[in-house]
C-alpha cells in the first residue's frame, strides 16, 4: 500500500533502509549458510532433552501410569498441567497470525512466521499428554468416532475430554495449513536461489508457486478466511480446555469465567514464549532490522494487557467465592493461598499479576534484558497457575478423608523436559529449513513501514505540509 | 465542509418528543403499578444501566483504540467523545437508584430490605451473607467514586483531543502522548470498576445467584449496543452533510466490529449457559430455568436477534458496505441488547417483589404467569426506553456540538481519511 | 503444450502498476503478471474477477456443521443412546463445541485443498517459472506471443521500453 498515507506518529517496522533484494538476502541467508556453533550446541542440548523424554515415555508405556505419582484424588498432576501449559503457549502463533491480521497490525509480519511455527510445535507437545496419560496408549484410537467392531462403540460426545480431541486436532490442522500457506511463497523464494539437492527439496516444499497475480489474489483470500476462522478457533480451543475443568462441580473448577480467562492466560504465556524465542533468534540470526524494538514493545503491551485480564479474573474468582456464600468454594481459595501448595500460589500471583506490571514503564518495555527475564517469569507463573488449578484443588476437595498429596516422579519431570526438547529441536530445525520471518509479507509492508519511507512521511510533516489531503474518494 | 455540528431545533424537538413519550409512559406506569412500583423502577434501573454502560464502553473502546495505535477511526472519533460524555447524566440516573436504597422508594434489591430477610430461611441466609458488599453504602459509594473516575478520565481525554485541534500542530504530538497515558490507565481501571458496578447494579438483582462470567457478559452486551449506536449516529450525521470523510470503508469496519463482537457476546453467553447447564447445580441453574420457563420468548429471541441475525447477515462484505443493511442490523441488534438487559434485570426484580408482597406465595412451582412489562416488554416499557433514548441523544448531540467534528490535528487523520479495507 | 512468452521485468511495483494500466489502455492482452509479493491494486488493474474461494469455504464449513451435528444427533438418539451424567439424549449444548470445531476443520481443509487444486499447485508440482528473480525483487508482465502473431511483437517491445521495464526476454514454457 505505497499510496496510502501513514501517520508520522508511527515508528518504522523495518529498519536499515532495505531493498527488496536485501530482504531476500537477509531472510534466506540463515537457511543457506552452515549452522553456527551456537545452533549446533543448542541442537545437541535439545536432542538430549528429547531423548530423555522419549526414554521416560517408553518407561511409562512399559511400566504403566504407576510410574507416575498420580493417586486418588489427585488424578491429574504434571501431565495435565503440562498439557494445558503447552496448549496455552501455542495460542500466540494463531493470535499473531490471525487476530492481528484482522486488526491490520502491520508489526505482526516480523514475528508471525516463527510464532506460527511455535504454535505447531507447542500443540504437538501438548497433544502428547492426552495420548500417553491414558494408560493403554496402544488403543488411544478408541477416542476417534469411526465405525468399529466394538458395538459399534462411540466415544462420549458429551465429554469435554472428547471435545478436546476435536479441538486440538482441528487447531493443529488449521494452524499447519495457515502456516504452510504463508510459507509456500517464501519457499519459492528460497527455491529460486537454490541449486542441486536444495533446489529439489524446495521444489517439493514450494508446491510449484509461480507468483502469478491470480494466485496471489487467491492466496490473500485464503489467508484472510483462514485468519477469520482461526480467530474463533483459537478462542474455542482454550475455551474447550477450560471446559475440562469448568464443567465439573469441583469448587475452584466450576466457575463460568474460565473460558475467556483461560484464553487470556494462553495468549499471555504464548506471547511470553514468542518473546523468549524472538529475542534469541534475532540476535543469533542478525534479524534486528526485522524484529525491531517496536515489535518487542508491542508484544510486551499484549503481555501487559492479557496479564491484567488474568489478574482481573483472579480477583473476580476470589471475590465471587466469598460472594457466593458457598463454603466449599471459599475453602478452595483459602486452601490455594494457605494450604500445602501455598508456594505455587505465591509463584503464580507474583509472576502473573505483580511482575508484569513493570511493563507500564516504556523504558522496561523496550529493554531486552527485562523482556527476556519477564518472558521466563511469565511462563513459570502460568505453569504454576495450571498447577494451582489442578493439583492444589484436587488435593483438597469436598471430603477431608480423601485429601491427598502429590509430587511428580522423575519420569514425569523427564517427560516435561522431553517436551521442551521436542519443542526446541523442532524450532531449531525450522530455523534451518524455512525463513524465520515472512519474506513476502515484509516486502509487502516495506513501502509503508520501512524506515526510509516512514521517515519521509515524518519529514513531510515537519516541513509543515498539511496532513489534510484534498479529497479524492476511492 | 461541514465540520461544526449544529444541534438544530428540529433535532431538539425530536429528542423532546421522545422524552415526552418517556415521561408519559413513566407516569402511566407509576400510577398503574403495584404498591412497590416494581415495573416503574425496574424500567428506570434497566434503562439507566443500559445507557450508562453504553457511555462507559464508548470511553473504553476509544481508549483501547488509542493504546492500540488505531488510525482508521479518527474521522468519527468525535461521535465516541459525544457518547462517553453522557457519563455524568448516567451517574445522576444511577444516583437516583442509589437514593432509593436510602429512602426506600423502590424495592429492586432484595438485599436492601434486610428487615424482610429471615435468617432461618436458607435463601435469605445466603443474601444476608452478601450484605458486606451488597449494601447501600457500597452501592452509592462505588457508583459515585467509579463513575466519577470514569468521567474524570473522560474529561481529560476530551480536553486533550479538542486542545490538540485548537493549538499549533505539534511535531512531537505531546497531547496525543498524554492521551495515550490516560487511555492506558482507564483500561485496567475500567476493567476492575465496571465489574464491581455490574455486580452491584445488575447481578445483585438475582441476589442469591452468582456467576464469575457475568460482568464480562454484560460488558460485551454494552459494547455491541455502543457499536450499533455509533453506526447509527455516524450514518445520521453523514445524512445531514457532516462527517464527509466517513466512507463505505469505515462503515465496513464498523460492520466488522458489530459482527465480531456479536459473536464474542454469543461466546460469552454460551460459556455461561453451557457451564451452568452442564454442572446442573440447582443454585445456579435456577437462573436459566426461570428464564426458559417463564420468559421463553425473550430468552430465545435474545439468541436469535443478537447472534443468528448479525452472524448470518453481516458475514458478507456487501451487507457491511451498504447503509441500508448495516443500519437495519445495527438498529435491530441495539434493541436486541436492550432486551438482553431486560432479561438480566426483570425476572429477579419480579421475584423480589413477589417475595416482599408474598404475592405468589413462598413456594415457586412451575412457570410464572404472564405479566406485561416483565414477560415481554409492553408499550409502557418501550415508551420509557424511548424517553431515555431521547435523553441520551439529546446529551450526545449537545456534546458533539461543542467541538468540531473534524479532528484537524490528529496524527492519524490522513490515514483515516484514506482508509481502505 | 508449450508456450512462447515475451516478458518484461520491472524493478518496482509502482512501475508495474503503471505498466499494467498502460497495457490496458493500449488494449494489449496480458497473459499474466508475476510478483514477489501481493501488490495492492493489481487485481483491479488487471481486471481480475474476485476470487470465489470464500464461497467454497462457506460451503465446506456448512458441510462440517451438518456432519457434526446430525452425526452426533443420530448417534446419541438413534444408534446408541446412553444417559451420560443425567443429560438428555439430544444434549444440544454439549454438541456445540464439536460442531463448531468440525465446521472450522472442514472449511479450512476444504478451502486450502481447493486453493492448491485450482492454482495447479501441490507437493512436488513443478511449474516452470520465467525468471528466478521474480520471487526475489523483480516484477514481471508476460505476454503470450501466440496472441500477437499477426500484429507482431514490436508493439509489445515498445510498450516495455516506454513503461520502464529493466529487461525484456523471450522464453518457451
Amino acid at each position: 500500500m505505497s499510496g496510502a498515507p501513514i501517520s508520522p506518529i508511527r515508528q518504522p517496522l523495518v529498519t536499515g533502509s532495505k531493498t527488496y533484494h536485501q530482504i531476500t538476502e537477509d531472510l534466506c541467508g540463515p537457511t543457506e549458510k552452515a549452522p553456527s556453533k551456537a545452533w549446533v550446541i543448542a541442537f545437541l542440548i535439545s536432542v538430549a532433552f528429547l531423548s530423555l523424554g522419549i526414554a521416560c515415555i517408553l518407561w511409562t508405556i512399559w511400566k504403566g501410569i504407576g510410574s507416575w505419582n498420580l493417586n486418588r484424588t489427585i488424578g491429574w498432576g504434571w501431565d495435565i498441567t503440562n498439557f494445558v501449559w503447552w496448549i496455552g503457549i501455542g495460542h500466540a502463533g494463531t493470535l499473531i497470525s490471525a487476530i492481528l491480521l484482522l486488526f491490520r497490525q502491520k508489526w505482526r509480519t516480523g514475528v508471525n512466521r516463527a510464532a506460527e511455527a511455535m504454535t505447531i510445535f507447542a500443540v504437538l507437545c501438548a497433544a502428547l499428554f492426552p495420548g500417553i496419560h491414558v494408560g493403554r496408549m496402544w488403543v488411544v484410537y478408541f477416542f476417534f468416532p469411526y465405525p468399529n467392531t466394538r458395538g459399534p462403540l462411540w466415544p462420549n460426545f458429551n465429554s469435554p475430554l472428547l471435545w478436546d480431541l476435536f479441538a486440538i486436532s482441528t487447531y493443529f490442522t488449521i494452524s499447519l495449513l495457515f502456516w504452510y500457506t504463508g510459507l509456500v511463497p517464501d519457499f519459492a523464494t528460497v527455491r529460486d536461489r537454490a541449486k542441486g539437492f536444495r533446489r529439489k527439496l524446495y521444489n517439493l516444499l514450494s508446491f510449484g508457486w509461480t507468483g502469478s497475480a491470480k494466485h496471489w489474489q487467491r492466496w490473500e483470500s485464503l489467508s484472510l478466511v483462514l485468519a477469520g476462522i482461526a480467530t474463533p478457533l483459537v478462542l474455542s480451543v482454550h475455551t474447550i480446555v477450560s471446559f475440562d475443568f469448568a464443567t465439573s462441580v469441583i469448587p475452584g473448577w466450576h466457575t463460568t469465567i474460565f473460558p475467556p480467562y483461560f484464553v487470556a492466560g494462553a495468549i499471555f504465556s504464548g506471547f511470553a514464549m514468542v518473546q523468549t524465542l524472538m529475542l534469541i533468534t534475532r540476535k543469533v540470526l542478525n534479524l534486528q532490522d526485522y524484529i525491531t524494538l517496536e515489535h518487542i514493545e508491542s508484544m510486551n503491551k499484549v503481555i501487559l494487557l492479557t496479564g491484567t485480564i488474568v489478574g482481573v479474573a483472579y480477583l473476580t474468582e476470589l471475590f465471587i467465592a466469598w460472594y457466593s456464600g458457598y463454603v466449599y468454594e471459599q475453602f478452595a481459595f483459602f486452601n490455594r493461598a494457605f494450604g500445602p501448595y501455598w508456594w505455587a500460589y505465591f509463584g503464580m500471583m507474583s509472576c502473573n499479576l505483580l511482575i508484569p506490571q513493570v511493563f507500564w514503564w516504556k523504558k522496561y518495555r523496550r529493554s531486552i534484558v527485562i523482556t527476556f527475564a519477564m518472558s521466563i517469569f511469565v511462563n513459570i507463573g502460568m505453569w504454576f497457575e495450571r498447577f494451582v488449578i489442578i493439583a492444589t484443588t484436587l488435593a483438597r476437595d469436598y471430603l477431608p478423608s480423601s485429601w491427598s498429596w502429590y509430587v511428580p516422579t522423575f519420569v514425569e519431570v523427564g517427560i516435561f523436559l522431553g517436551t521442551l526438547g521436542i519443542f526446541f529441536t523442532l524450532y531449531l530445525i525450522f530455523t534451518r529449513v524455512a525463513p524465520v520471518v515472512a519474506i513476502a509479507e515484509i516486502k509487502h509492508i516495506l513501502k509503508s513501514s520501512g524506515d526510509q519511507y516512514a521517515s519521509g512521511h515524518a519529514e513531510k510533516h515537519r516541513t509543515g505540509q498539511s496532513l489534510v489531503v484534498e479529497d479524492h474518494h476511492h | 465542509m461541514n465540520r461544526e455540528f449544529v444541534f438544530t431545533g428540529r433535532e431538539r424537538t425530536f429528542c423532546f418528543v421522545l422524552m415526552g413519550i418517556g415521561v408519559l409512559s413513566m407516569v402511566l406506569c407509576f400510577f398503574g403499578d403495584d404498591e412497590l412500583q416494581t415495573r416503574f423502577w425496574s424500567n428506570f434501573l434497566h434503562n439507566s444501566v443500559f445507557f450508562t454502560g453504553i457511555a462507559f464502553m464508548a470511553l473504553f473502546l476509544y481508549s483501547a483504540f488509542i493504546t492500540g495505535w488505531s488510525g482508521w477511526h479518527i474521522v468519527f472519533k468525535r461521535v465516541w467523545e459525544g457518547i462517553y460524555l453522557f457519563l455524568p447524566v448516567g451517574l445522576i440516573l444511577m444516583l437516583i437508584i442509589a437514593a432509593g436504597l436510602w429512602l426506600d422508594f423502590h424495592h429492586l434489591y432484595e438485599w436492601n430490605d434486610t428487615s424482610a430477610l429471615n435468617p432461618d430461611k436458607l435463601h435469605d441466609q445466603i443474601i444476608l451473607g452478601k450484605t458486606g458488599f451488597l449494601n447501600k453504602f457500597w452501592f452509592t459509594g462505588g457508583t459515585i467514586l467509579f463513575v466519577g473516575i470514569w468521567y474524570f478520565i473522560a474529561t481529560r481525554l476530551r480536553g486533550l483531543s479538542v486542545a490538540e485541534d485548537n493549538e499549533e500542530r505539534d511535531p512531537n504530538f505531546s497531547k496525543h502522548r498524554k492521551m495515550r497515558i490516560w487511555a492506558a490507565a482507564i483500561l485496567p481501571i475500567g476493567g476492575f470498576t465496571s465489574a464491581f458496578l455490574i455486580w452491584q447494579w445488575v447481578m445483585s438483582v438475582d441476589s442469591a445467584w452468582y456467576s464469575t462470567m457475568f460482568a464480562w457478559y454484560a460488558a460485551a452486551s454494552w459494547l455491541v449496543s455502543m457499536l450499533c449506536l455509533t453506526a447509527i449516529f455516524t450514518a445520521y450525521l453523514k445524512g445531514r452533510g457532516y462527517l464527509e470523510q466517513v466512507s463505505h470503508e469505515h462503515l465496513h469496519d464498523m460492520g466488522k466490529y458489530i459482527f465480531a463482537f456479536s459473536i464474542f457476546w454469543t461466546y460469552l453467553w454460551f460459556s455461561q449457559f453451557m457451564l451452568i447447564w452442564y454442572a446442573n447445580v440447582g443454585e445456579e441453574t435456577i437462573y436459566f430455568r426461570e428464564r426458559m420457563d417463564s420468559y421463553p420468548i425473550l430468552f430465545w429471541a435474545n439468541l436469535a436477534v443478537n447472534f443468528a441475525l448479525p452472524f448470518l447477515v453481516l458475514m458478507r462484505n456487501s451487507t457491511k458496505r451498504k447503509y441500508g443493511s448495516l443500519l437495519f442490523i445495527a438498529s435491530v441488534v441495539f434493541i436486541g441488547h436492550w432486551m438482553d438487559f431486560f432479561l438480566m434485570i426483570k425476572p429477579g426484580v419480579r421475584k423480589t417483589a413477589e417475595h416482599l408482597t408474598h404475592a405468589a406465595g413462598d413456594a415457586h412451582h412451575g412457570a410464572a404467569s404472564f405479566m406485561s412489562g416483565f414477560t415481554i416488554p409492553g408499550f409502557i416499557d418501550i415508551g420509557t426506553m424511548l424517553g431515555f433514548l431521547g435523553l441520551f441523544i439529546f446529551v450526545v448531540f449537545s456534546n458533539m456540538s461543542r467541538a468540531s467534528l473534524y479532528p484537524a490535528n490528529d496524527p492519524y487523520l490522513a490515514e483515516s481519511i484514506h482508509h481502505h479495507v | 503444450m508449450s508456450k512462447e512468452v515475451l516478458y518484461g521485468l520491472y524493478n518496482d511495483e509502482e512501475d508495474l502498476l503503471h505498466a499494467v494500466h498502460a497495457a490496458h489502455d493500449a488494449h494489449l492482452d496480458i497473459m499474466d503478471v508475476y510478483t514477489p509479493f501481493p501488490v495492492h491494486g493489481l487485481d483491479d488493474a488487471m481486471g481480475l474477477d474476485e476470487s470465489r474461494l470464500h464461497i467454497g469455504g462457506f460451503i465446506f464449513g456448512a458441510l462440517g456443521l451438518l456432519t457434526a451435528f446430525l452425526g452426533m444427533t443420530w448417534i446419541f438418539t438413534a444408534d446408541w443412546p446412553v444417559i451420560y451424567g443425567g443429560k438428555p439424549y439430544w444434549s444440544v449444548p454439549a454438541f456445540i463445541p464439536i460442531t463448531f470445531e468440525l465446521t472450522v476443520l472442514f472449511a479450512g481443509i476444504g478451502m486450502t485443498v481447493t486453493f492448491y487444486i485450482i492454482c495447479g499447485m501441490g507437493p512436488g508440482v513443478i511449474n516452470k517459472t520465467l525468471d528466478d528473480r521474480i520471487t526475489d525483487d523483480k516484477f514481471c508482465i508476460a505476454f503470450d506471443t501466440h496472441d500477437f502473431e499477426e500484429t507482431g511483437l514490436d508493439k509489445i517491445k515498445e510498450f516495455f521500453s516506454s513503461t520502464g521495464a529493466s529487461e525484456v526476454n523471450i522464453k518457451t514454457l
